[in-house]
């Protein structure tokens, strides 16, 4: 059954993956982290990538009409720039928790679509085993 | 003649040269017990810290909901599932064997209780805390299935100076962090998140923000945040423990009557 850091060595697997983390978007805490950070500190990329899911989780501009409270309406965040991509995957859970996986790869050999919908298994997989 | 000398100064801890020795340490005590890789519980005021092998295995506090409330609370394990016993680290071993929960659902939800309880245990104290040396297990007896994941200590009091700064941010009054809390009507009140009106709902006058984080089967950090966004906003405040001042008897003296009535007069002029 996988773990937090198996979900993470296994979102490093895909092609172009330099660094992943599991990230709670209440606290900005890193609950998992594996490969490089973006900064060099993974503790400070969770928080500020806490801080971008935060936003995309709470405000009304980013929710379904069929609002509903339980999980944020939002699945993921794509931010791109010149050299890498990072994907954010909220993770569904049963319990009351704010957690997002965070994956960052390479422009040049991440493959965008293949990382959107292996890390939504992933983040469903982690969770419901 | 008697010759009175000023008393010496009492010693003072000097607090720059604690910082100096152990950067964002907030207990000396702790920082000692990892540095020797000591096995045991620490007692402190708001929460007690089981160690194993200098490190952090399992953290309680009453202001902070356990690993059974945020697990039963919404359902995720049935309330009869749940292995009723005091000691939750044992409880969660049980559950990891038992194959019961997902081992990722499990890992997550017991760190960010085990850092949601640290976070109150290492609050500032008015009493030392106590270590009692025993033999706190890593995760319970060894077995088949690999132990939780312990956290360093250093790990646990850099996230607690984190989260510190973190409310501060967002709103420096702390008084809402374990008042009984009240809401507030602004005039133009702000749009509220539904995760915040899920806590707003439920300040009564009589509930405190550990109370409604119980409640709602969340950690009590996380309703701290949105409690102080909402004391931010103006939504709610914490209720003041001393009553407020009687009202003014009516007035019935005639002076005082007749005053008022050319104040009144003056002023419509």
């Amino acid at each position: 059954m996988p773990g937090i850091d198996e979900c993470l060595l296994e979102a490093m697997r895909l092609p172009g993956a330099r660094g992943a983390a599991l990230v709670d978007w209440t606290s900005g805490l890193a609950l998992g982290t594996v490969g490089e950070a973006p900064g060099g500190d993974h503790e400070t990329t969770a928080a500020e990538a806490a801080e971008l899911a935060r936003l995309a989780a709470e405000h009304g501009a980013f929710s379904t009409a069929d609002d509903t409270e339980v999980t944020p309406p939002v699945e993921d965040l794509i931010v791109s720039n010149r050299d890498s991509y990072h994907l954010l995957r909220f993770v569904v859970t049963s319990f009351d928790a704010t957690v997002f996986l965070h994956l960052w790869l390479a422009r040049e050999d991440g493959n965008l679509a293949l990382a959107r919908i292996r890390l939504g298994e992933m983040a469903e997989r982690l969770v419901l085993g | 003649m008697t010759v009175v000398d000023i008393p010496p100064p009492l010693p003072v801890r000097d607090r720059t040269a604690l910082h100096e020795r152990a950067p964002g340490a907030l207990s000396p005590m702790l920082t000692r017990l990892a540095e020797e890789r000591a096995t045991g519980v620490l007692v402190r005021e708001h929460g007690t810290l089981h160690l194993a092998e200098g490190r952090v295995v399992h953290a309680e506090s009453p202001l902070a909901p356990g690993l059974d409330v945020l697990l039963t609370a919404r359902g995720t394990l049935d309330a009869a599932a749940w292995p009723w016993t005091d000691d939750i680290p044992a409880a969660t071993h049980r559950l990891l064997v038992a194959g019961l929960l997902p081992r990722g659902a499990l890992e997550l939800c017991r760190l960010g209780a085990l850092y949601d309880a640290g976070y109150f245990a290492l609050a500032p104290s008015s009493t030392p805390g106590r270590f009692r040396y025993g033999t706190t297990a890593a995760a319970g007896p060894p077995g088949a299935v690999r132990p939780l994941r312990a956290v360093p200590v250093t790990a646990l009091e850099r996230e607690t100076l984190r989260r510190r700064e973190l409310l501060h941010r967002i709103w420096p009054d702390p008084s809402a962090d374990g008042a009984p809390l009240i809401r507030a009507d602004p005039v133009a009140p702000p749009p509220v998140t539904p995760r915040q009106r899920a806590v707003l709902d439920r300040v009564d006058g009589v509930r405190t923000a550990p109370q409604i984080a119980r409640e709602l089967g969340r950690p009590a950090f996380h309703t701290l945040v949105d409690v102080r966004r909402l004391a931010a906003a103006g939504l709610l405040v914490p209720r003041n423990t001393v009553p407020p001042p009687p009202p003014l008897p009516p007035v019935t003296d005639p002076d005082i009557a007749l005053l008022k009535r050319l104040r009144d007069a003056l002023e419509a002029l």
